[in-house]
Order: C-alpha cells, then sequence, then structure tokens
C-alpha cells in the first residue's frame, strides 16, 4: 500500500478513536482495564459452544478433502504442482475461510438476540462494548483454529508430495513451507478485518442484510485497486460512490499473498507490515464503532 | 415518593415501540410508578400485552425508558453495580441451549469474577436448591420445560441476590412444576429476598405475594395488599344441606338473607346475632350446617374488577 495513504488511515484512525472514547464519555477509558476478564469469559464461551456446532468440522473436513483431491491430478512437472498445490490450498483455506467468516460473523451477535440469550448476560454485571469485544475474540479464535487445522493439513500434504517425487531424477518440488504458512496468517488476518466489519453491520441491520452486505465487501474488499482505476475515470455520484468504497472497505487484496508463495518470490515485508498493522487499527476502529452502536441496540 | 427502605423505585416510567409499521407508537408502558420494599414480594399481574416483560427489561437495562426513570437500591438502573445485587429470570428462559445446567451455571457464576472453587461449591448448592443435581449433565436443549426453569432460576441466584426479578416464573408448567416453582420463591422470601414478579397466574401470586400491582395496557390501575384489594368480606355464605321447601321459605323471609339455593344461604355481612339466628331456623327445619364463611373477593374478580373498571 502506498504510505501515504498508510499515514491517512492511521491518523484518522486514531483520530476516530480518540472521538469514540471522547463521546462516550469516561466509562470506556475507566472501564477497559476492567473488562478484560468478562470479554475473556464470554470468548470462551462463544468457542466452546462453536465447538459443539458441527457446521465448523464439516466446513474443515470440505477443505481437507480438496485438498487432498488436489494431488490425486497429473502435473507437468513437480514445480508446477507444487504451484499448483500450494494456490489450490491457499485459495481453499482463503475462501474457506472467509465464507465461514462472513456466517459466524452475521449470526454471532443477531443469533444472541434472536434466541434471546443475551438477556441472562447482559442482566449480570457484562458492559455491552464487553458483550460485543467478548463475541469477536470468540469468533477470531474460532476462526484461527480452523485457519490453523487446515494450513496444518495443506503443509503436511506438500511435505508428502515433497518425499514421493524427492527419488525423481529431476526434483524441485520443493516446497517453501515458510511462506505457505505466513501467506495463510495473511489469509487469517483478512478475516479478522473482515469479521469485525460484519459484525459491526449485524449491529445495526437485519441478518439477511448482513450477510448480503459482507458478500459485497468481499469482492470489493478484493478488488480494491480496480475500484481504485475506476474511480479515477468515473465522475459525480459513481465516483464519490467508488471513493467511498475504497476508502471505507477493508484492502483484503493487501492480505494475499497466495502468488509469492505458489511462484517461491520473495515476501514483501513492508507491504506485509503496512497491511498487518493497518488492518489491527481498521479492526480498532470497526469495533470502537460496533460498541457504540450495540450500546444503543434495545435486545 | 421516596421511602428510605424502598430497594426498587419507578417514577413516571414510559415506553413507547415505534416501528416501520407503527409510526405512531405502541404505549407498552404508560407513566408507571412503582415502588417496591426492602424484603417484600411484590407481583405486577396484567394481561398478555399489558407491559409487564417491558417495564422489567427496562430495569435491567436491556431496553430504555422513553420517559421516566428507575432507580434500584437507590442508584439510576444503568449503574453496572446495580447488576450485581439483582438476578434475573427471562420470560421464556432461553440459554446457551448446548450446554448442560452444571455447565451454564459455571459460566453464569464466572461472569461475577468467581474463582473455580467457589464456582465449583456454588453450582453443588444450586442444583440442589433447584432439585437438578440428577439431571446436572443433561443438555439444555433436551431438558424439559420443568428443568429448563429451574436451571434459569438457578442462573438468576449465582450472585445471591439482593433483589430477584422473575418475569412468570411458571409460565409454561404443569400443575406439579407450578408448585415447585411457588416453593422455590417461598424459600428465597424466607432467605429475605426482595422479589419482583411478574405473572397472570392469579392462583400463584395469591400465595407467595405481599403486595400486588394491577397492570393493564402499560398502567398500574390497582396496587395493594391482597387484603386491602380485597377490601371487607361483603358477604357471609352458609353451607348446608336440607335447604328444601318449608325451610327455605322461612330463611327467604329472613331480612339478612339475600339468596337461598338448595344448599346455601347467602346473607350480608352482619353480626354474629342475626348470623345464630340463620343457622338456629336451618337446624330447627332438619338442615345440617356444612360450613360458614366469609369469602373475600379472590383475585381474580380484583382483577377483572379492576380491568372493567380502566377500559370504561
Ligand atoms: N420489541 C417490541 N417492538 C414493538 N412492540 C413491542 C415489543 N415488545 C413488546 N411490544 C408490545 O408492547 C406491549 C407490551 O408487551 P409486553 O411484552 O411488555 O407485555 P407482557 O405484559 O409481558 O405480556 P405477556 O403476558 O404476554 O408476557 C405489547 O402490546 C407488545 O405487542
Ligand atoms: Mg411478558
Amino acid at each position: 500500500m502506498n504510505p501515504i495513504v498508510t499515514k491517512v488511515i492511521l491518523a484518522v484512525g486514531l483520530a476516530l478513536i480518540v472521538a469514540a472514547a471522547v463521546v462516550t464519555r469516561k466509562v470506556w477509558l475507566s472501564g477497559i482495564w476492567h473488562a478484560v476478564p468478562s470479554v475473556w469469559r464470554i470468548a470462551k464461551i462463544t468457542v466452546a459452544e462453536a465447538r459443539r456446532r458441527r457446521v465448523l468440522r464439516a466446513v474443515i473436513a470440505l477443505v481437507i478433502v480438496i485438498i487432498i483431491s488436489m494431488t490425486f491430478f497429473s502435473y507437468l512437472s513437480p514445480q508446477e504442482q507444487a504451484r499448483m498445490l500450494i494456490n489450490g490450498g491457499l485459495s481453499a483455506i482463503t475462501v474457506f475461510g472467509i465464507l465461514l467468516a462472513i456466517f459466524v460473523a452475521a449470526f454471532l451477535i443477531p443469533n444472541e438476540i434472536e434466541n434471546r440469550t443475551v438477556y441472562a448476560i447482559l442482566a449480570k454485571p457484562v458492559r455491552r462494548f464487553e458483550f460485543v469485544l467478548g463475541k469477536y475474540l470468540g469468533a477470531l479464535i474460532v476462526l484461527a483454529a480452523v485457519v490453523a487445522i487446515m494450513t496444518v493439513v495443506l503443509v503436511g500434504v506438500l511435505l508428502v508430495q515433497d518425499r514421493l517425487v524427492e527419488d525423481l531424477p529431476d526434483s524441485a518440488f520443493n516446497p517453501n513451507i515458510g511462506q505457505v504458512v505466513f501467506a495463510a496468517a495473511m489469509s487469517y488476518c483478512a478475516l479478522a478485518v473482515l469479521t469485525a466489519l460484519i459484525v459491526l453491520i449485524s449491529t445495526v441491520s437485519s441478518t439477511t442484510m448482513t450477510v448480503i452486505s459482507a458478500f459485497i465487501i468481499w469482492v470489493v474488499g478484493s478488488l480494491q485497486s480496480q475500484i481504485h482505476d475506476l474511480a479515477e475515470n468515473a465522475a459525480g455520484a459513481a465516483k464519490l460512490l467508488l471513493l467511498v468504497m475504497y476508502h471505507l472497505v477493508p484492502h483484503l487484496e493487501n492480505f494475499d499473498f497466495r502468488f509469492q508463495a505458489s511462484y517461491f518470490q520473495p515476501i514483501p515485508v513492508p507491504a506485509a507490515v503496512s497491511a498487518v498493522l493497518s488492518g489491527i487499527l481498521y479492526t480498532g476502529v470497526v469495533l470502537i464503532v460496533a460498541s457504540v452502536f450495540f450500546n444503543d441496540r434495545q435486545v | 415518593m421516596a421511602s428510605a427502605d424502598a430497594v426498587l423505585e419507578i417514577e413516571g416510567l414510559t415506553k413507547v415501540y415505534r416501528s416501520l409499521f407503527t409510526p405512531a407508537g405502541v404505549r407498552a408502558v404508560d407513566n408507571l410508578n412503582l415502588t417496591v420494599r426492602q424484603g417484600e414480594t411484590y407481583s405486577i399481574v396484567g394481561p398478555n400485552g399489558s407491559g409487564k416483560t417491558t417495564t422489567l427489561k427496562i430495569l435491567l437495562g436491556l431496553i430504555f425508558p422513553t420517559a421516566g426513570s428507575a432507580t434500584i437500591f437507590g442508584k439510576d438502573i444503568a449503574d453496572l453495580s446495580v447488576r450485581e445485587r439483582i438476578g434475573f429470570l427471562p420470560e421464556d428462559a432461553y440459554l446457551y441451549d448446548c450446554f448442560s445446567g452444571e455447565e451454564l451455571l459455571d459460566f453464569y457464576a464466572s461472569l461475577f469474577g468467581y474463582s473455580k472453587a467457589r464456582r465449583r461449591e456454588l453450582v453443588d448448592e444450586l442444583l440442589t436448591l433447584v432439585g437438578m443435581q440428577a439431571n446436572r449433565k443433561v443438555p439444555f436443549r433436551e431438558c424439559s420445560k420443568g428443568m429448563r426453569q429451574r436451571i434459569a432460576l438457578a442462573q438468576a441466584l449465582v450472585n445471591d441476590p439482593e433483589l430477584l426479578i422473575l418475569d412468570e416464573p411458571t409460565s409454561g408448567l404443569d400443575p406439579a412444576g407450578r408448585h415447585q416453582m411457588t416453593l422455590l420463591i417461598q424459600e428465597m422470601k424466607r432467605r429475605g429476598k426482595t422479589i419482583l414478579l411478574c405473572s397472570h397466574f392469579l392462583a400463584e401470586v395469591e400465595e407467595v405475594c405481599d403486595r400486588v400491582g394491577i397492570m393493564y395496557r402499560g398502567r398500574l390501575v390497582a396496587e395493594g395488599t391482597l387484603s386491602e384489594l380485597a377490601g371487607e368480606p361483603e358477604e357471609t355464605v352458609v353451607t348446608a344441606t336440607g335447604l328444601t321447601g318449608d325451610l327455605a321459605g322461612r330463611l327467604s323471609a329472613l331480612p339478612t338473607v339475600r339468596e337461598v339455593t338448595t344448599d346455601t344461604v347467602r346473607l350480608d355481612h352482619v353480626g354474629e346475632k342475626d348470623l345464630w339466628q340463620v343457622l338456629q331456623v336451618i337446624h330447627e327445619g332438619g338442615g345440617e350446617i356444612v360450613e360458614v364463611s366469609r369469602p373475600r373477593p379472590s383475585l381474580q374478580d380484583i382483577f377483572v374488577k379492576a380491568i372493567r373498571e380502566e377500559a370504561q
């Protein structure tokens, strides 16, 4: 990402954090440290609940099947095979990760309201923002576990393939495990950012609208450079809309390192660091806004 | 209005639900004033949709009032420290349904920051109290309505609250379940807890409540202790056998008697002398006296009367 843009995002983000803290009075500031245990307890129960749902296991199983079945195809060369396996595997992890994130996030809080499980919790000494952060943290842990399991499987498959083709005379399989893991971790960062934004939307709109917006955000977020080009050439309302999208929707493509991992290119470290930092900032701001909205939500 | 021993005070509370379809809004609670005193059991009784749940939800900060205010323990309800000292049983208790009673209680107790050892003890105690020891490991979704309601009550008790707020604790329960719930509420009362509950099961309210507020269309239309609401008995009823023919005629002729049927004599609420006269006539006429009573109007009657008056 352009360093100037990063700085602008940083500045705006900080300003928003300060503004939110001031607007919502000192409750936030004084209570933040006290909130840590509550957030953690809600995260834990969220994770425990997710572990008992079959959907998660189904998604993990599906991705594992996809990754393993990719080894059955025939490839031109071991290198070609490595490339396809890495790219395909990472793509499966990213796509299913995002699909899972969309559904987990869109129902994370609305389900609690719908099932009225939120009553018993908010009647306890739990602040609204602690609830939002706890649910978010729980979702993050669940998604981390899912991505980790899928990544371990991908790495395992790559290592096994490496062994199998090692005996061939022209061995060039040689997967770069470090890069694969790195790319998967970056995909996970994209999920984390996306999840926060969807949670925010879910606090103000219906579940259907949340899911629809989530898919739009996914598409727009993955095509930000095209959006930028389109905005350059557009005019009037269209230009404004594109610019708003460009600046508000997270740049998911900045977290995409599938190309580097599968073509054995060096990782552009500054770009990755900048993506992670602006992602954290963006997530922070989004979660604060989500908490402010949920604070006024009648449940 | 502020009294020294008030645990809960509601002043001018109003809640208007607005939506796209009802731009004028639904006035669910309308200028409600209510005080619950230390140690008393207060019941809000009202027909469906009279605003009982809305009132309780406002007290717990789940929804926000359109106007008016409420304090608990002298503090504004928005104050988080209030929730350290109250317990809430939601209507149609829904808890996370994939966990067992034991797990749920442990979780709710953890929200108060209790240590693991303390929670284990507490959960054990609560399960025993509500009679769920044998079923402590049954997932909530597999629990019967009665078991759910008992876990939900235990959930409201994890912090040993001073004020218990119960939204229809007996709804959906069979007679045995209702009886058990009533016993549990009486036990809480014995332990000195202040209780605010709402219900439309008038019979149990009569059993457990010190004071009753009758709510209708968001307003409190009558309030008081049961005897205050019931007022003085208006008539005396003598139940007897053999009230036929001649005897019935002679009874009807007495000035205090209102009505004679085959087995009862209803007379104005009268002094002992007049009553004796009636009894003597029955006795001499060959009738056998079964019972003499001075019934107060039942809560049901008061309820219907109050609502009818309000509706006019
Ligand atoms: N979220 C809501 N949005 C709009 N109207 C609502 C909402 N919740 C309740 N109402 C309306 O407010 C009124 C009071 O409802 P409330 O649930 O407080 O009644 P209640 O006395 O608890 O009734 P019940 O005995 O059936 O539980 C009803 O007319 C109801 O339709
Ligand atoms: Mg109700």
